[in-house]
């Protein structure tokens, strides 16, 4: 009935119906076929980057995750509209998804870390749907089209009007953040209709802020989180897109369960690894505060030992203390991998532990004693 | 941007971008062959790999337009333009098995490296003001792949990898009333690109043997005759060749 309510609600209010183009409006059905020369020939350069794209070695091919990717992609959107939706989840730590004209969605590993339930999740994975539905690609492609074939013109023709060509360069990346603001409607109001909350997708914007903050922080420079986006930005800014949507969620004023701990469990054997890449990231703060955020219910021996690596990893002195303790907790909680004595063995190395090292390193040997690195291992235990 | 731009320098670096996106190589040489590399006819067997084409128009403003008619119609004329000559390549040519392409994401990183390789040597040692200190003329033509391209499934039988690229942009009306209403006031816009790729790499060694490079085309893709004269052109100067495209021919290949 809900979902009845916003279909109608939306068909009454789409800004494409009635628009100049004489397009119908895509693509609810299956097998949508591009239509124009333009959107045929977006299809195509999509169909061939899919081709590439398919078999790239970034791809997790894991069946369990990218089967409950999709589950939550289709309790967001619907039935009908995910069906034909081919989503690749790319291992990528960057904190970002795409879609393509033709219908192929990336979500990279880097979201999958930073978001915390499946309504979150259905946020971002229904707003890059609304690219799709919308056609953004192509309407995109034509309006930079249109853009750059007057500003050639004016630069034939009048040659001094540099600030008129600079207005029409900014109307490009206006028309981008409209598409990008339209998107984020159509995702809140496929969370509305759906079982998950809208508020969910403001959270995810309003935890990106403050991942900005602690990395800025760290680094000892401020984070800027202005309303209004640059004159070059391809996005709103996190501000007016949480600001926006949290308005939106008091609108709609739905509830219903965010799915935290399930999702929380169906990510549970790729944190390890995710937090792993995002730690090599070189980002301090922002890799702490990622962990800050996943602890919320407690350390976990995981978290434990990626905290400890990411102390090790910034290497002060004063570091590898913090970091022997990290992965001391972290075997105490049960946390099994060889690693952590490891570790824990190199961090009492360097923090004037000689003795305790020596035996935790001595430890790790006898666990894995094929480990790649064994024979230096060896050579600092002196024997 | 130099002072001889005039009021073109004011332009935003993103108009003028889309302006030149088509430029011509300047005086470019187009062939190179690996000095001393000989291919008797009836001595190797190659393999074509599905040859990676793309066509469409240029947008007044110099944006590529994919066009996906175009470039169906330029696949299919250039494949059969590839099937007609091959009897004249003196060596047995077979296509690369498109399951075996399906099976690996190997060989598609294999045609961008080779495309990326082929813009190096067009780069940095065909254009003469250009070339490197390591790719001077009298050091000869060294490049490679690399060897392990020998590890793609379904090489095992052969002893050349054929690659084949090209991407065509034709000027649009628009395009080219800029182009005329800007010769006017005495400025160039270039309109349209050509550019097409031919190589061929040693299996064994990942040694590129030969390549031509042209970012100046000829022969409409698009049409039977026209594919029919772009892949003699792409084949031009390539090693062991039974007969010459007469027709065709373009100003002979500098020699290494």
């Amino acid at each position: 009935m809900k979902r009845a309510l916003l279909a109608l609600a939306m068909a009454l209010g789409l800004p494409g119906v009635g628009h100049a183009e004489t397009f119908t409006l895509p693509p609810f059905t299956q097998a949508y076929e591009p239509q124009g020369v333009d959107e045929r020939g977006a299809w195509m350069t999509a169909d061939e980057q899919e081709r590439l794209l398919r078999s790239s070695k970034f791809v997790i091919r894991d069946d369990g995750l990218n089967h409950y990717v999709r589950g939550v992609f289709c309790r967001t959107v619907g039935k009908d509209r995910c069906a034909n939706v081919r989503i690749y989840v790319m291992r990528m730590p960057e904190f970002n998804a795409t879609m393509y004209p033709n219908g192929m969605m990336t979500i990279w590993s880097g979201l999958l870390l930073r978001v915390q339930s499946e309504a979150e999740l259905g946020a971002v994975l229904g707003h890059e749907f609304g690219h799709f539905e919308k056609r953004h690609g192509v309407f995109g492609f034509k309006n930079k089209r249109t853009m750059s074939d007057v500003m050639a013109w004016i630069g034939v023709a009048a040659p001094q009007s540099a600030g008129f060509q600079y207005s029409l360069l900014g109307q490009v990346y206006a028309f981008n953040r409209e598409q990008e603001r339209e998107a984020d409607m159509i995702g809140v109001q496929y969370l509305a209709a759906s079982d998950y909350p809208s508020s969910a997708a403001a959270r995810v914007w309003r935890r990106l802020m403050a991942e900005q903050d602690a990395s800025a922080s760290a680094r000892g420079r401020k984070a800027k989180h202005g309303y209004a986006a640059g004159y070059f930005a391809s996005h709103p800014s996190e501000l007016s897109r949480a600001t926006t949507l949290e308005a939106a969620a008091v609108r709609y004023g739905d509830e219903g369960d965010e799915g935290r701990a399930a999702y929380a469990q169906a990510l549970k054997d790729w944190l390890p690894e995710f937090l792993g890449d995002q730690i090599k990231r070189n980002d301090f703060g922002g890799s702490d505060f990622i962990l800050s955020q996943l602890a919320s219910d407690g350390w976990s021996g995981p978290l434990l030992f990626a905290r400890a690596e990411l102390y090790s990893q910034r290497g002060n002195p004063r570091d590898y203390v913090t970091a022997a303790q990290f992965y001391a907790q972290a075997i105490e909680k049960g946390y099994a991998a060889p690693k952590a004595l490891r570790g824990l063995g190199l961090a009492q190395l360097r923090t004037q532990q000689t003795e305790q090292g020596k035996a935790s390193l001595r430890q790790y040997l006898q666990q894995s004693p094929d480990a790649s690195d064994a024979s230096l291992i060896s050579s600092l235990i002196g024997n | 941007m130099g002072g001889m731009m005039g009021g073109w320098k004011r332009l935003s670096a993103w108009a003028a971008c889309a302006l030149m996106m088509a430029s011509p190589g300047l005086a470019q040489e187009k062939t190179g062959v690996k000095s001393g590399f000989i291919l008797p006819p009836g001595s190797a067997r190659i393999v074509l790999m599905r040859p990676s084409v793309i066509v469409g128009a240029q947008s007044t403003g110099g944006m590529f337009e994919p066009n996906a008619d175009w470039t169906d119609e330029a696949r299919r004329n250039i494949d059969r333009a590839i099937q007609d000559i091959q009897g004249q390549l003196g060596n047995s040519v077979a296509a690369y098995d498109s399951e075996a392409e399906e099976a690996g994401a190997l060989s598609g990183e294999y045609r961008s490296l080779f495309t990326s390789v082929a813009d190096s040597v067009r780069e940095y040692q065909f254009f003469p003001g250009n070339r490197l200190p390591t790719k001077k003329r009298d050091k000869g033509f060294d490049w490679s792949i690399g060897t392990d391209v020998a590890d793609l499934p379904g090489l095992s039988n052969a002893d050349y990898v054929l690659f084949i690229s090209t991407e065509d942009h034709y000027g649009s009306t628009g395009r080219k009333m800029l182009q005329i209403f800007a010769a006017m006031g005495g400025v160039s816009v270039p309109t349209g690109l050509h550019k097409g790729y031919a190589g061929l790499v040693d299996v064994k060694t990942g040694e590129l043997v030969w390549l031509n490079a042209d970012l100046q085309m000829g022969g409409d893709v698009r049409t039977a005759d026209g594919a029919q004269k772009r892949v003699g052109q792409l084949f031009e100067g390539f090693p062991g060749r039974t007969m010459p495209l007469a027709q065709n021919a373009l100003p002979g290949p500098a020699q290494p």
